[in-house]
């Protein structure tokens, strides 16, 4: 069978290698779209856990504090009743290093409290006119740029700290970005509690770091739903581009499996030959894919985090899809009838 | 090799085509000895195939019994069936059908190795047989790398990998040059010496000096000259039905006639009604195939009788 099978392959080389190509393609959008779900998910779990708060304390009827607008009184930190506590601001913003100004999402911190940066290079600012911001957002440490049309100096750069599918989040002290957000520094956007938090008073409420996770992934559902609709569209022109080679091998070699019907060989046994084609035309292509989408997945606007769990999930559900997408070439051999063997020259 | 005789009796088969009952084969009956060639000899058409088909397991007979040895042919079914053909019979198809994909060597070790041999055993069998066809440096050319009487040798050592005790062979020297089809036809005569049954579907005269027996699928004195005669029939006579072997061309002296048709549900249909000065049935004789439509009287008809040969001289050409 497997003899069988190889010498096929090698015999319609051409045709198989247009096939795994095409496939690869396929799978390579595959594992690029499964990166850029990831992504979105994966991007508010590292944002939020690097904040390092167990609590989040925000007015009540706040959703969350990247996704609406959050103001309370500064007043407000001495109501929360926790051992470790840390006012916050986080606003939209923008930022300009000379060029096009770019939508940023600002994070004011007190320095050494809840919210400070987790800087990949330079240090965490420290004082007025210093910010930090992820390395998305395209400066350099020791850059001027403006941020809200103010003139700031980037002393560091954070990893993995982006919102709402690529906005970096830029940090500066509290007072800076209370000033840049309300021009006055009475007010802040929240409050970072890490361990027991009390009793809160009338008009706070509390969310966990999942509950501001979700809150956070809220806008892009709807961006999730799409991907999905694609890699759902992507799975079926893959499953029709396997189908058709395998239903065309069994077209082509009709009169062989006649043939070999025709001397005693079993369904099964042809068969196996057909679906063994057809898998290993799948798994070539999940291959081929798994290496393009190395340099693919760089060109896309969004980063892409393909999961280890995809190596091995997409070559099964390839596989899966490859025997479906071959059962109408299979049926075409099961209906072959070996009395073909004995008509003339085609 | 399991040795027995091969014993066919009052074989019927037939099959609907366009809503027509067909019979390729009507109460066929013979006999093969082991160690016998026999040719079945007859134009295309006239349903060697399909004999060969029901011999080898792979069409069941409408009627009649084929016994192998101790085998009831007719009556296996399913894998019973497969493993007749995988063990009893050896199949060498017209146009060689040969895997394009295979060298000459593996085309016949793999349908050994997917009827349940080791690797080891066909191909070492491949190798033998490579050598018995006189193609032991051909093994591992593909099948279009090589001549049409080398694909037909290899197509004959692929029927004998098992060692089958009866080979059946389709137009086996078709497509093949007269140099080409002495070495097959060759083969085939030193193939049956240690008893095995061959039987050869063919209408190549040249393998009929070699034949042990001929079986004529078409009776051979069907075409014999009879002189021209006039025959009459009462209104409802059948002159002849659908199916009969066509012997005799008609024209019409008086009277009318129906040519009809019989429907595989046993309904009919009417094709013509023919009077005076016209003519039937030339077409069968012609070209050997039996009646294709009954004819019958539809009033008391006078019938002028004809061989094709007169037919042709006296009607045909004289117009």
């Amino acid at each position: 069978m497997l003899l069988l099978t190889f010498r096929d392959l090698v015999y319609r080389k051409t045709r198989f290698m247009v096939v795994t190509i095409l496939g690869a393609v396929v799978f390579a959008l595959l594992f690029v779209m499964t990166g850029l779900v990831n992504q979105f998910n994966l991007e508010p779990a590292d944002t939020v856990d690097q904040f390092g708060a167990d609590e989040w304390v925000l007015p009540e009827g706040v959703s969350a504090p990247f996704t609406s607008v959050s103001v309370m009184p500064v007043a407000a930190v001495d109501d929360v009743d926790a051992e470790t506590k840390s006012p916050v601001v986080i606003t939209r913003s923008s930022l300009s290093d000379g060029g096009a100004p770019e939508e940023v999402v600002l994070v004011g911190f007190e320095p050494g409290g809840l919210g400070a940066p987790q800087v990949v290079e330079g240090r965490a600012p420290e004082g007025p006119g210093e910010v930090a911001a992820d390395v998305t957002a395209d400066v350099e440490v020791g850059d001027e740029v403006a941020v809200g049309g103010e003139p700031f100096t980037v002393v560091g750069l954070t990893e993995n700290t982006t919102v709402l599918a690529g906005i970096p989040l830029t940090y500066l002290t509290l007072p800076d970005a209370q000033m840049l957000a309300f021009t006055t520094t009475q007010v802040i956007s929240s409050v970072l509690v890490a361990g027991d938090l009390g009793p809160l008073p009338p008009g706070l409420a509390s969310l966990t770091p999942d509950d501001v996770v979700d809150q956070t992934l809220q806008p892009l559902e709807g961006a999730i739903a799409s991907v999905d609709l694609v890699r759902a569209l992507l799975w079926i022109v893959a499953a029709i581009i396997v189908g058709a080679v395998v239903y065309l091998s069994a077209l082509d070699r009709q009169r062989d499996f006649a043939v070999l019907k025709a001397v005693g060989t079993s369904n099964a046994s042809l068969l196996g030959s057909l679906a063994l084609q057809a898998v290993l035309i799948a798994l070539g292509a999940v291959a081929l894919a798994a290496v393009i989408q190395i340099f693919l997945a760089p060109q896309f606007p969004l980063p892409v985090t393909v999961p280890n769990s995809a190596f091995w999930q997409l070559p099964l559900l390839a596989v899966i899809m490859a025997l479906a997408a071959g059962a109408i070439g299979m049926r075409k051999v099961l209906r072959s009838d070996p009395s073909e063997a004995f008509a003339g020259a085609a | 090799m399991t040795i027995g005789s091969l014993k066919v009796s009052d074989l019927v088969v037939e099959f609907v085509h366009d809503g027509y009952a067909i019979r390729p084969l009507d109460g066929l009956s013979f006999g093969v000895e082991p160690g016998e060639l026999v040719v079945l000899l007859g134009p295309s058409g006239c349903g060697k195939t399909t004999l060969l088909s029901c011999l080898g397991g792979i069409l069941t007979p409408t009627s009649g019994s084929i016994r192998l040895g101790d085998h009831d042919v007719t009556n296996m079914k399913g894998k019973q069936l497969d493993a007749y053909r995988r063990e009893e019979i050896g199949f060498v198809f017209q146009a060689f059908n040969l895997i394009p994909s295979l060298t000459a060597r593996e085309n016949i070790a793999v349908p050994l190795v997917l009827t349940g041999h080791s690797r080891k055993v066909a191909f070492a069998r491949a190798d033998e047989l490579l050598q018995e066809v006189g193609l032991a440096e051909r093994g591992n050319h593909l099948p279009s790398k090589l001549s049409g009487g080398q694909m037909q040798r290899v197509a004959v050592a692929r029927g004998l990998g098992h060692n089958p005790p009866l080979l059946l062979a389709d137009e086996p020297t078709a497509n093949l040059d007269h140099i080409q089809a002495e070495a097959i036809i060759r083969l085939l005569q030193s193939l049956r010496d240690d008893g095995r049954m061959i039987v050869v579907s063919t209408h190549d005269a040249r393998l009929v000096p070699i034949a042990d027996r001929i079986v004529h699928m078409v009776p051979p004195d069907q075409h014999e000259e009879r002189p021209t005669h006039d025959v009459s029939y009462s209104a409802g006579d059948s002159i002849f039905e659908q199916g009969d072997p066509a012997d005799l061309v008609y024209m019409i002296k008086s009277g009318n006639v129906d040519v009809i048709r019989v429907l595989a549900d046993g309904g009919e249909e009417l094709l013509n009604t023919l009077g005076p000065d016209q003519y039937f049935g030339e077409l069968g004789p012609f070209l050997g195939f039996p009646r294709s439509a009954s004819v019958r009287a539809t009033s008391d008809v006078v019938l002028t009788a004809y061989s094709p040969r007169v037919f042709r001289e006296k009607v045909l050409h004289k117009n």
